[in-house]
């Protein structure tokens, strides 16, 4: 079960109000390489995994990205709270405005809404553990891209904190795969499939 | 990675490998939690946001003594918890490793600590720590305090 302690992650705190930046931040709420579809995607995969440990791992990781969204949903909320009708007409964000005024609302920067389209769950160790690793070589590369365009250092901040986090979670991913890789046959890993064959070594 | 139990598969075609984390010595909790990783050897920075590049305020610079001791309580509380986040990871993959495991049930104590302090003395993070905090607590109490995400107290 999961349980709330009331507090963010990483702290955020961002003084000027920005919805130019607020529409590009949103889409690690709802885009496809977003927090949201991170932690599904974990929490997902989790319970046919074959090994426990790495089960475990996904358990883990996928809270964690829960709080990641949260931090992102923080950064949108502060750039938009104190937007005027002005801010609203003219800084590109009237679009999201009219459907969701500064409601939080998951969507990707060019407005596709969040979909599970955007992961998979696929039954499949190997399968899952690539995609897992996929994921977070994305989500850094988003990350990555909204340093380039991103100056508010209050933004920046815990953006930077966000993209470390991906490349922890990749070396996790990868050691989870060795775990993987050690139970199943070791001259061909792919001769069945740990989530569904019983026999699985060989 | 023997010691701590990681697998090393011989290398095969049409099959990815990834080494195994050694233990390295962790970064302090204030610069762990600026870089987002505990372990240096992990922290693989992008050119546009280096290494301390830290945009992370100092605790506070509110000119009120009680609000800088909040915050200062807040900000420790934020890097004990951060540095068990990355740990427990480390751990689901290193689980016979002495030296994370010793470090995990120190930080482990002191967050226990911390959060009962901070409910004694301002208002409870966590639903545990309203009774471990303060116990002659009349009050419900789980609504006080702003919400994480008002940037208020940090």
């Amino acid at each position: 079960m999961f349980a709330y302690e009331k507090r963010l992650q990483y702290p955020v705190k961002i003084k000027n109000t920005n919805p130019d930046i607020a529409k590009l931040v949103i889409s690690q709420y709802g885009g496809p390489d977003g927090e949201l579809s991170a932690s599904m995607r974990y929490l997902a995969q989790r319970y046919t995994m074959p090994v426990k440990k790495v089960g475990g791992l996904l358990t883990d990781i996928g809270t964690e990205e829960l709080n990641h969204l949260e931090i992102i949903c923080a950064i949108v909320y502060q750039l938009t709270r104190d937007l005027t009708e002005d801010q609203v007409k003219t800084a590109g964000f009237d679009a999201y405005y009219i459907d969701h005024t500064k409601a939080l609302w998951p969507q990707a920067a060019a407005g596709v809404p969040f979909t599970a389209l955007e992961f998979q769950s696929k039954g499949d160790a190997l399968a899952d553990l690539f995609e897992d690793l996929a994921a977070e070589q994305k989500a850094r590369t988003v990350y990555d891209n909204l340093l380039r365009v991103i100056d508010d250092p209050d933004v920046r901040a815990p953006l930077k904190f966000l993209r470390a986090r991906e490349v922890v979670h990749f070396q996790r991913f990868g050691e989870a795969l060795e775990m993987t890789k050690e139970t199943l046959n070791q001259k061909n890993f792919y001769w069945s499939n740990p989530e569904f064959d019983r026999q699985t070594t060989n | 990675m023997t010691s701590n139990n990681l697998c090393c598969c011989p290398e095969q075609m049409a099959m990815a490998a990834v080494p195994g984390q050694e233990w390295c010595e962790p970064y302090d909790l204030c610069t762990a939690l600026k870089e987002g990783t505990v372990f240096p050897c992990l922290n693989l920075t992008f050119y546009k946001a280096p290494a301390g590049e830290s945009h992370l305020k100092p605790a506070s610079d509110s000119p009120d003594a009680g609000q800088r001791e909040r915050e200062a309580a807040m900000t420790r509380l934020m890097e004990v918890g951060f540095a068990i986040n990355d740990l427990t990871l480390y751990l689901d993959t290193h689980p016979t490793c002495e030296k994370g495991l010793s470090l995990f049930r120190q930080l482990s104590e002191e967050r226990l600590k911390l959060l009962a302090d901070f409910a004694g003395n301002y208002y409870p993070l966590t639903q545990l720590s309203m009774v471990t905090g303060n116990t002659d607590q009349k009050e419900y109490g789980w609504t006080e305090g702003p919400m994480p995400w008002e940037g208020a107290c940090i």
